[in-house]
């Protein structure tokens, strides 16, 4: 019976929440939870049941409440005491004998090492590793060779595998133009790598989710590649409601993804309205929603994590330094003013003389030189102003008259509001836009002013104290261009954040000119004009001293110069300035000579300010209702959903705050989600059997204390997976037979209480695996972009992918997990073989056997050519004798000798077909494509 | 049952795991009918089997379904919209009348354009809806919410859900076909047709053009008929000894199964696509051999010998990849008469040969005809505001669709768009209310046919979805 589900414990409990009301209009479980009447166990009842009857909070018949199992601390579970020597066969034993089950006899050697080398790694044990336990198939031995497997680097490909499917890891867009993405297989990497040194599983957790400000450069920025390894539609549509439609559908993927990924929480069901199942509202939604709203994507070149972090470290010296620089000359700039204050003859020094100047009174006239400006859009001049609209007025001016390389940019602005970002005040570019410098607002740290430039190129150092007058008052804000590459903002007349070195850029004779009010460009773009008056400008074709610009800022009396500091300084002060700005300059050259390797990584381009978030009423991108705080689920036990965050905190908090609180200790979810997902995929099907949905819809575990046995042993043992997978694979439960019994099966068809080991039949990959291994044509190369077995072909800006295989490219032999996998399109292996294509996130494959699968196998080039390759490998190793090399193509294929009967029928058969035809018929034989 | 062929006791206790299975248990345990194949269905069903006719690029219909009297009169003036509407371009010129001429036709008096006369004649097997509205302005989006009930890939499309809930007549063809336009597939391909999270097998098989219709039917090496036996037969022989060495009866015997039918399709997929037995009245009919019509001509004849061999639903596709030029979709963004002109020239003959043949058969009265487009057209011109341009803009607000066939009412118009067709004004008819509808014929609650994934009973029509009953007979 299907819709049985024979649980046992949980079954029971749940009958008493649920009543006796008929089947939910989807569907759902309930009804079906209800059906199986299984008797409960006293004492499960009693040490479960307790914390599941307490008063539900809304649960109902047809839907959970606070008091849902999975949302409760972790029990602390003492294993039965019988007569199994394993823990985990003590659990299973118990809820077998409820039923008047056993556990079935151990399966054959060939079978155990069979299941655990795919298990495992992914591929199938040679023979002579099957003959090797058959010998000696003693319990040291199985773990001698779990131990090797657990060491081999093939593990961590198999793993990630599964990982992959969960990160629903695609290397193209998807929608209208499904693009390749060429960087995307760094993720993949860091995922392989990850599992192969054991990464304790809540670390792996944060990285995935905030990677990028945990660990910066490139290993950070491949983890949290996660986070937009899914769909992303890049033809919008123009209208509002499109754009911000899009936008929200992305932020729904990104975090259901991480919802259903580490929590086994189905929120993305929460967009427009509260949860139908579960306790989450609508509201917690769109909480967990802004932690993530700061997620946007780009492909870009990414630092080497190491070098990345030499640098930071070098840099937080040089704050310690600049520090203490600050202090001495502190010190002597009071002295210089106490005695400036008392004495009437120090005078400011003389006012620098610009190139251009800009009053804009009445006109746009420089009245310097010929640098008239020209108003663009909305641009106007009103009141000695140039009035600015945000969103189509700027002024270019005439070209250069002369060539320019240093440079100082200034303007007298005052903003509209500073809640604008990317609008530039005054700026140089090319003509054609595409090269700029220039002074612009907020564009990458909200509230500061930036050194603009085409692609960021001269703009590394962004940050600064947020504007907090020039909404109010207008401020003086420079930016000078030393020929050296030192470039030096400045805000009335001080200098803002700190200078950095970065290039020079040149702008020939009347190819290039300057722009106000518009960031760069020959058209008014959304996120490049300034909304607010320029009250004056000035632009010079030098850079400008310190002391020249605080002159000019007109703030000339606070203004010490170089020699006035150093002659108030005593002799000792001096020397310890003149060691610490000698360390600091060794510093600096220390951190250009760290050499970082670059890489190109598709990932997590953050918007470092991602504003507040807004309820959307009904889902609606238009209808925002009120302000929500960056936060998580109140129902879930343990840490708190209150993060502690403003609605406008930048990305770096949301992000490093969500990863916390989703790997917090006591999370009972995060824990118990992995715990039944390494079940599942030990076993087929999980304790659970909804790998990313612990909610209502998920249902009861089949073995709930097991399940939390094990979730606190993975928090036991540090969240090391190595020691879970040891820990499943050499319990008896694992071990077992997968031989049916007629008696077994009509108590439990569905296997759920593991009286047998469920037989498996190859996963799409692992067949594909196999046929490489035992043709002897398997590429072991590892990491790196992936092989294509896919060309791809440009239809009108859409890409489109054909599937191909041909003979002699040891690229098309490598792995499957290193395959290159666009969306929509795979090969007929993979396709027919339940290989999902992946667009959402896929926890637990279908299994399917269908025609196409035989036909694929029969048929297909590439298995085609892996039975060839068998042919010849048997070959090359027997030599001539057809009969010895018919015996080796079974034991490749099967890790066992032909039987007499099987050995007469297949020579007689490879006599008159040939071996490669043998070939073809062992990769289709059941034995080969199901584990016993 | 169905195409992955299994005994029912091996579907049940193999073919899927999970909690999807419920879905079947639903649908099992609420058996009130049995289909010719001994699958279930919720209620008694008017269909049998479906064929899609399914335009990329949106069709105007204000040039074909949907006559606009009010439109010819203020042709040249400005529209006057209540809201910014939410078009693709946003470019709004002056309204532009239709380029062909309406006529009543047939008995029923049904209004259809010019530019389908074929179609046309055919008018009073039709029931035109006038009142679609959709969700998404955007090509691929709306594409798929057309195809799956959502805008987004991976949701299994309309032939895997009807394929899921009712498995196939026959054992020798796929449930779920798919004809690409000869130019090219739709942009997301195989997305189009994905079964998305429902298992493998109800997935589209798109067959192509030329003697090699279906990926790896044959092998691309010559084998001979003699050797192919020859492993059959020691496949068998290994398979059998493998089976009485590990008692696993069920899961082995439903891969052997899987490659007697894989058998059968090598003789019925090559038999199917032969079209040299049919009549030259026929092939002339459908318009094969001319050369505007011969493209289309080809995959509809091959849409009713499919249905005819108890295919459950049939795809077959006018127009390809959007974008470029020139466009090889109903994309009309430049030129309406000439785009139109010319993909209508492509389907029209072989569209009303389709139906006419399926009358003829008396299939009509099992087949669910479809005949749709993700969006219409904007009744504007995409043009600077005050001038009449060629071209027009998507319009979601308001198009035509058409079905024909089983249990519906013939030769009537459902619904209306609102004087001059910008947007559906009487009885909105949703997508979700169109496959409903189409569930419905087939003998399916649209409620009831559910499948879960990750924490959702999924549904073709998501949470929505109203049976329109005033369109069935």
């Amino acid at each position: 019976m299907l819709n049985k589900r024979p649980e046992g414990s949980f079954s029971g409990m749940v009958k008493i929440w649920f009543g006796t009301r008929g089947i939910h209009r989807n569907g759902c479980n309930p009804a079906i939870a209800m059906s199986s009447g299984i008797n409960l166990p006293k004492l499960l009842f009693v040490s479960v049941g307790i914390l599941c009857l307490n008063t539900p909070r809304s649960g109902a018949e047809d839907r959970a409440g606070e008091d849902w199992w999975s949302l409760q601390p972790l029990l602390k579970v003492v294993p039965p005491d019988n007569d199994q020597e394993h823990v985990i066969d003590s659990f299973v034993a118990r809820k077998l004998r409820e039923h008047g089950l056993e556990i079935s006899p151990m399966a054959s050697p060939r079978a155990q090492m069979r299941r655990l080398y795919f298990d495992l790694v992914g591929m199938p044990p040679s023979v002579e590793e099957v003959r090797a336990f058959e010998v000696d198939p003693t319990d040291e031995t199985y773990l001698r060779v779990v131990d090797d497997l657990l060491a081999s680097p093939h593990y961590g490909e198999r793993w990630a595998r599964h990982w992959l499917d969960v990160a629903r890891f695609g290397e193209s867009d998807g929608f209208e133009r499904n693009s390749p993405r060429n960087n995307l297989w760094p993720y993949r990497d860091w995922v392989i790598k990850a599992f192969n040194e054991d990464m304790p599983y809540d670390q792996f957790a944060r990285m995935q989710i905030a990677g990028d400000h945990l660990r910066p450069g490139f290993e950070g920025m491949s983890a949290v590649a996660f986070l937009t390894a899914g769909l992303h539609n890049t033809v919008i549509g123009s209208s509002e409601f499109m754009r911000r439609t899009a936008r929200q559908d992305e932020l729904e993927d990104i975090t259901g993804t991480v919802g259903q990924t580490f929590l086994g929480l189905t929120v993305n069901c929460a967009r427009c309205h509260d949860h139908k199942y579960d306790p989450i509202s609508q509201r917690e939604y769109y909480q967990l929603a802004s932690t993530l709203r700061g997620v946007y994507r780009r492909e870009q070149e990414v630092e080497d994590s190491t070098a990345l972090a030499q640098k930071v470290a070098a840099g937080k010296r040089l704050d310690e330094i600049s520090k203490r620089v600050g202090e001495i000359e502190k010190m002597g700039r009071e002295r210089v003013l106490f005695r400036r204050a008392g004495s009437e003859e120090v005078k400011a020094p003389a006012l620098p003389q610009p190139l251009a100047r800009w009053e804009f009174e009445g006109d746009l006239k420089d009245g310097l030189g010929g640098l008239h400006g020209k108003a663009m859009g909305g641009a106007r001049v009103e009141n000695g102003a140039l009035v600015l609209d945000g969103s189509s007025g700027f002024v270019k001016t005439e070209p250069l008259a002369g060539d320019v390389t240093e440079k100082t940019l200034e303007a007298w602005v005052q903003l509209d509001t500073l809640e604008q970002k990317g609008g530039g005040v005054i700026g140089l570019q090319t003509n054609d836009g595409a090269t700029f410098d220039a002074i612009v607002f907020g564009e990458r740290t909200a509230g500061a002013w930036m050194a603009g430039s085409n692609r960021f190129e001269r703009s590394e150092v962004h940050g600064g104290a947020p504007e907090q007058e020039a909404h109010k008052t207008a401020v003086h804000v420079a930016i000078v261009y030393q020929a050296d590459g030192t470039i030096t903002r400045y805000r009335n007349g001080l200098p803002y954040d700190q200078s950095y070195r970065s290039k020079i850029q040149s702008y020939a004779k009347g190819q290039a000119h300057l722009l106000f009010g518009l960031r760069h460009g020959t058209k008014p773009g959304a996120g490049t004009l300034l909304r607010g008056r320029v009250l004056r400008a000035q632009f010079y074709d030098r850079a400008l001293t310190p002391g020249a610009v605080a002159a000019s800022a007109g703030a000339e009396s606070n203004f010490v110069t170089d020699t006035e500091l150093l002659s108030s300084l005593g002799p000792t002060e001096r020397k310890k300035r003149e060691r610490l700005r000698a360390e600091a300059a060794r510093i600096r050259e220390a951190i250009a000579s760290i050499k970082g390797s670059k890489r190109k990584v598709y990932t997590v381009r953050a918007d470092t300010h991602p504003g507040p978030a807004r309820l959307l009423e009904r889902g609606h991108a238009l209808k925002r209702k009120e302000e929500v705080l960056p936060g998580g689920v109140a129902t879930l036990r343990g840490p708190s959903a209150q993060f502690g965050l403003a609605a406008n905190a930048p990305d770096a908090a949301r992000r490093r705050k969500l990863a916390e609180w989703i790997t917090a200790e006591n999370n009972p979810l995060f824990t118990r989600v992995m715990a039944n997902r390494l079940w599942h995929l030990h076993f087929g099907q999980g304790l659970v059997k909804t790998p990313n949905d612990l909610g209502f819809s998920g249902g009861t575990p089949s073995h709930p204390l097991l399940l939390d046995w094990l979730a606190g042993k993975l928090r036991e043992n540090g969240y090391r997976l190595k020691d879970m997978h040891r820990l499943i694979v050499t319990s008896r439960a694992y071990r077992q037979s997968s031989r049916p019994s007629e008696q077994a099966g009509k108590v439990d068809g569905d296997n759920r209480l593991l009286w047998r080991k469920s037989p498996v039949r190859l996963d799409a990959e692992s067949l594909r695996d196999a046929m490489l291994v035992i043709s002897g044509l398997l590429n072991r190369e590892r990491g790196g972009p992936g092989f294509r077995d896919v060309t791809l072909h440009n239809n009108n800006g859409t890409t489109y992918y054909f599937p191909f295989d041909k003979e002699g490219d040891p690229n098309l032999n490598r792995r499957t997990i290193y395959r290159f996998s666009p969306r929509g399109r795979r090969s007929t292996i993979l396709e027919a073989f339940d290989c999902p294509d992946p667009s959402a996130t896929a926890p637990s494959r279908s299994v399917t056997t269908t025609p196409l699968q035989a036909l694929a196998l029969l048929n297909n080039d590439f298995a085609l050519r892996m039975a060839r390759g068998l042919a010849r490998r048997v070959k090359d190793e027997t030599g001539n004798d057809l009969r010895r090399q018919v015996e080796r193509s079974f034991e490749l294929a099967y890790g066992r000798n032909a039987a007499e009967k099987e050995l007469r029928l297949a020579v007689e058969f490879a006599t008159e077909h040939g071996m490669a035809a043998l070939g073809r018929v062992l990769l289709n034989s059941n034995e080969f494509v199901v584990l016993d | 049952m169905m195409f992955p062929v299994q005994p029912r006791r091996d579907f049940l206790s193999w073919g899927t795991r999970g909690v999807g299975a419920t879905a079947f248990a639903s649908l099992l345990a609420n058996d009130s009918t049995k289909g010719r194949s001994g699958v279930s269905r919720h209620h008694a069903p008017k269909a049998r089997q479906v064929v899609h006719i399914c335009l990329v690029g949106g069709m105007s219909h204000v040039d074909s379904f949907d006559f606009k009297p009010e439109l010819v009169k203020s042709h040249g003036q400005e529209a006057k919209l209540a809201h910014k509407p939410d078009i693709f371009f946003g470019k709004i010129g002056s309204l532009r009348k239709n380029d062909w001429e309406f006529k009543r036709r047939g008995q029923s008096g049904l209004q259809i354009s010019e530019l389908f006369p074929h179609i046309a004649t055919q008018a009073d097997k039709l029931t035109v809806i006038r009142s679609m509205v959709s969700q998404s302005a955007n090509h691929t989006p709306a594409l798929f919410f057309e195809n799956s009930g959502f805008e987004f890939n991976g949701f299994p499309s309309m032939g895997s859900w009807v394929s899921y809930g009712l498995g196939n007549d026959t054992e020798s063809l796929p449930s779920y076909i798919v004809l690409p336009d000869g130019r090219g597939d739709p942009n997301g391909g195989a997305s189009n047709w994905t079964n998305g999270f429902l298992s493998a097998q109800y997935q589209g098989i798109r067959f192509g053009a030329g003697d090699r219709p279906v990926r790896d039917l044959f092998p691309s090496e010559v084998i001979s008929g003699k050797q192919e036996m020859a492993t059959r037969y020691l496949l068998g022989q290994l398979n059998d000894q493998h089976r009485l060495q590990t008692g696993l009866d069920d899961l082995l015997a439903a891969r052997t199964r899987s490659y007697e039918l894989a058998a059968r399709m090598q003789l019925s997929i090559p038999e199917v696509t032969d079209t040299s037995g049919e009549s030259e009245a026929t092939k002339e009919m459908y318009g094969i051999g001319a050369d505007r019509t011969d493209d289309c001509g080809r995959r509809c004849l091959m849409a009713r010998r499919l249905l005819e061999r108890g295919v459950r639903f049939v795809q077959v596709f006018s127009g390809g990849p959007i974008g470029g030029s020139p466009r090889l979709s109903w994309d009309a963004h430049g030129d309406v008469i000439k785009n139109h002109g010319a993909e209508a020239g492509r389907i029209d003959q072989p569209v009303a040969a389709l139906l006419e043949d399926l009358s003829r058969r008396g299939m009509l009265e099992e087949t669910l005809v479809l005949f749709t487009t993700e969006f219409g057209r904007t009744p504007f011109s995409e043009s600077e505001k005050g001038k009449v341009g060629a071209g027009r803009d998507h319009n979601k607000s308001g198009f035509s669709v058409w079905m024909a066939g089983a249990g519906l009412q013939p030769g009537v118009a459902y619904g209306a768009t609102d004087e001059i067709g910008w947007k559906a004004e009487e009885n909105p008819v949703t997508w979700h209310d169109f496959h409903a509808t189409v569930l419905h014929l087939l003998g399916l609650d649209h409620e009831r046919l559910t499948f879960y994934h990750n924490g959702i009973e999924r549904r073709l029509t998501n949470v929505h979805g109203r049976v329109v009953r005033e369109l069935l007979a």
